[in-house]
């Protein structure tokens, strides 16, 4: 039986390889990727969609519907995770209705996992704020320079795993307060069908961005605020999925 | 802002999606206002959908090319013969959701309620995505929400092995989407597009390469898995029957036919781009066959009522795998009728058996003996299912099985029409089986004794669906009619 499974891996991997082999070379100029679709974006992206970032561009523009479906993706896994049954017992009901994965407010002892020496508390402590500044940067400005919503939103999530960590579990879900939490984690795919529906109202197509330079502040607002939803959605479901990790 | 009606399929997916986030917000204050809700938005869905269906038979498909950008620089979603499935698709979540008001209360546990309706609603918005979308990508992601909301589904009770069961599913289930996620980089690679039938195209002008029959074929294993066809399929059996009621439904009747919906789009893929399939027609037919006999044969043997459901669902997706691949007019409608037809009778059933376990707590044919006389309207329910999936006329699973059993004989493939008629008699075995162990044998067990009806919420659901296994069955043409315009395009388009 083992003979027989890795014969039958050997044998995927090769024809896949066969397959990948047979390819354009990788990064020859003339290559489909690079003709067609590609050549279109980089030839008229900043002056169709208004955008002054391509990546920008392709992501929220040309191919927003992905995004939102990406988002939904985080966000599935989220309610995956809290539909899960605990691995340890379960605590008692707290008489409420939400999930105790989304419930950020662990108590009993044994909160510190991990001993962490003071120098890695101190730097944690120390570098926090500028952390947080660079993430809120990479949201701010990550539609036209590097960065954006996704980058930002790990960026916040490994802050607070880091924060948890040094801290513990309590002081860091204090960061995110319960009651905000069920709408915070919802922004993701929320600010995609109310910037959606905008877009509709003002272009005439669901997820459109008008393109004119007149609209820019407006356009730049709307980019703004889906970006949001994504970096603080995104934030707060990894921070919900590393404190739904009791073990 | 101009309302028109191309710009409501883009509603269709993002309607049942946006409201999955604000489930949680609903059930903070009240874990059953969130039931509510839900069904709320999958009625709001179903109506929007039947509307664009009438839209599509006056007026033709509806295209959608979102943000404003024409395919194949942006993606569109097409809302044509086929896509229209969705409607069947939100239809059967609006009827599955006030089903499991009553059936979570002592199932599920109240604080993954929640989670329970998130997941359903996200299951519904991926599963409309991925029958609209006719971008590779889009695709994929499509079958990602569709995924990972079906795995945690089946882990949702928590119960025994439910986990091992979901773990199962992930697993195969991931292999699956690596593959599609792989196809869809080689054939980017190849054409530098996204869009099906701009990629089809670039592919039919292009010199023929073996990366592009890899990708077609990584596709069809991809979605061969999805489907459960046999011999792929041993991740289905305990994860359907273990999930809850509802789910189960969900799962067997709906979620399995992404494979179905994925080996079409292979299809036209592999049509418009003049890639011959005749080798993976042949392994189509051929597994489809052995699903048609195994899955019944298998089915025979269960005495848990729901793993007996989950092999018929074996079974029934070998007919429709036969049905296309035998790649002539009468099985393709059949087979897509079927996808239909197997839909509406697996939600019956799964209610129904889900209904009897609600009631009596009970699972196995051994221990419900007798349950006919107690519960007789949920029973008769079943029976009238039972009848469907036998495929007896006039009921609902007759006109698509006569029909891809007309295609077998008429391509000539004889083996191949005796195989569906042995399958049909096995399920006949069981189900005789089934409907004797209910009517026929003095019951066993107080629990069956002292059983009443479900509440309205569960059996109103159960007696509807089975009155369309009747009527379905009664105006069967209509269906074959409608999908007739969609299989010659089909068929034409691999033929060229």
């Amino acid at each position: 039986m083992r003979w027989l499974g890795l014969a039958l891996v050997v044998v995927a991997a090769a024809t896949l390889m066969l397959g990948v082999a047979d390819l354009p070379p990788h990064g020859a100029p003339d290559a489909p990727v690079h003709t067609h679709v590609g050549a279109r974006y980089l030839e008229r992206g900043v002056a169709e969609t208004g955008m002054r970032n391509l990546v920008t561009a392709v992501l929220l523009v040309y191919r927003g519907f992905d995004t939102f479906l990406e988002v939904v993706v985080i966000f599935s896994a989220l309610v995956a995770v809290v539909a899960l049954p605990r691995g340890r017992a379960a605590r008692p009901d707290d008489g409420d209705d939400r999930p105790p994965a989304a419930s950020l407010t662990a108590e009993g002892p044994a909160q510190q996992l991990v001993s962490v020496s003071p120098v890695v508390a101190f730097v944690v402590q120390l570098l926090g704020p500028f952390i947080a500044v660079f993430a809120l940067a990479s949201l701010y400005r990550g539609h036209v320079s590097p960065g954006g919503g996704f980058q930002s939103a790990a960026i916040f999530g490994a802050l607070f795993i880091a924060i948890a960590l040094v801290q513990g579990r309590e002081r860091a879900a204090l960061l995110v307060p319960r009651g905000a939490r069920v709408w915070l984690q919802a922004l993701g795919p929320l600010s995609f069908a109310l910037i959606g529906t905008v877009g509709w109202i003002l272009t005439g197509a669901f997820l459109g961005y008008p393109a004119d330079a007149a609209a820019y502040a407006l356009r730049e607002a709307m980019v703004v605020a889906v970006e949001v939803g994504i970096a603080v959605g995104g934030a707060v479901i990894l921070a919900q999925l590393f404190m739904a990790m009791e073990g | 802002m101009t309302f028109s009606w191309s710009q409501a399929v883009a509603w269709l997916p993002v309607l049942p999606l946006a409201a999955a986030a604000l489930v949680p917000i609903v059930a903070q204050r009240n874990a059953r206002a969130a039931g509510g809700f839900t069904f709320v938005v999958t009625l709001l869905t179903a109506a929007l959908a039947v509307a664009l269906t009438i839209r599509l038979v006056a007026e033709g498909p509806l295209t959608v090319h979102l943000g404003g950008w024409v395919a194949p620089y942006g993606i569109e979603l097409r809302f044509d013969r086929l896509g229209a499935w969705s409607a069947p698709l939100a239809t059967f979540f609006a009827l599955v959701v006030p089903f499991a008001w009553r059936y979570l209360e002592g199932s599920v546990p109240r604080e993954r309620w929640a989670a329970f309706y998130a997941l359903m609603l996200l299951n519904l918005g991926g599963l409309i995505g991925f029958s609209l979308t006719v971008d590779l990508f889009n695709l994929f992601l499509a079958m990602e929400v569709v995924s990972i909301s079906s795995y945690a589904l089946v882990a949702v009770a928590g119960r025994g092995t439910a986990a091992w069961a979901a773990l199962k599913y992930l697993l195969l289930g991931s292999v699956s989407s690596l593959l599609v996620l792989f196809a869809v980089a080689l054939l980017f690679a190849l054409t530098g597009s996204l869009n099906l039938f701009d990629v089809a195209a670039r592919l039919a002008a292009s010199e023929p390469s073996p990366a592009a029959t890899l990708a077609l074929a990584s596709l069809a294993v991809a979605f061969v898995v999805k489907a459960a066809l046999f011999p792929l399929h041993v991740w289905l059996p305990d994860a359907h029957a273990i999930a809850p009621s509802p789910v189960s439904a969900v799962l067997s009747g709906l979620v399995v036919k992404i494979g179905i919906v994925g080996l079409v789009r292979v299809m036209q893929l592999a049509g418009e781009s003049g890639i011959a399939l005749d080798v993976f027609s042949e392994l189509l037919m051929l597994l489809g066959a052995v699903a048609i006999v195994m899955g019944a044969f298998l089915a025979i043997f269960q005495d848990d009522i729901k793993l007996m459901l989950a092999y018929s669902t074996i079974s029934n997706i070998g007919y429709i795998v036969l049905g296309l691949g035998l790649a002539v007019p009468f099985a393709v409608s059949g087979a897509l009728v079927h996808v239909f037809n197997h839909a509406l009778i697996k939600v019956t059933l799964f209610l129904a058996a889900g209904s009897i376990i609600h009631q009596t707590g009970l699972r196995t044919l051994t221990d419900l003996r007798g349950v006919g006389r107690t519960l007789p309207q949920t029973c008769a329910a079943m029976t009238l299912g039972a009848m469907a999936i036998v495929g007896l006329p006039p009921t609902a699973g007759f006109i698509s099985k006569w029909y891809i059993g007309l295609g077998a004989f008429s391509a000539g493939r004889v083996a191949y029409g005796f195989a569906l008629v042995f399958g049909a008699l096995f399920v006949f075995i069981y189900y005789v089986r089934m409907l004797n162990t209910f009517y026929f044998q003095r019951a066993t067990r107080e629990e069956v004794v002292a059983a009443v009806e479900p509440p309205w919420s569960m059996r109103g659901p159960v007696i509807a669906l089975a009155a369309a296994c009747l009527i379905v069955g009664l105006f069967g043409g209509i269906l074959l009619a409608f999908i007739t315009p969609a299989v010659g395009e089909l068929l034409a388009a691999m033929g060229s």
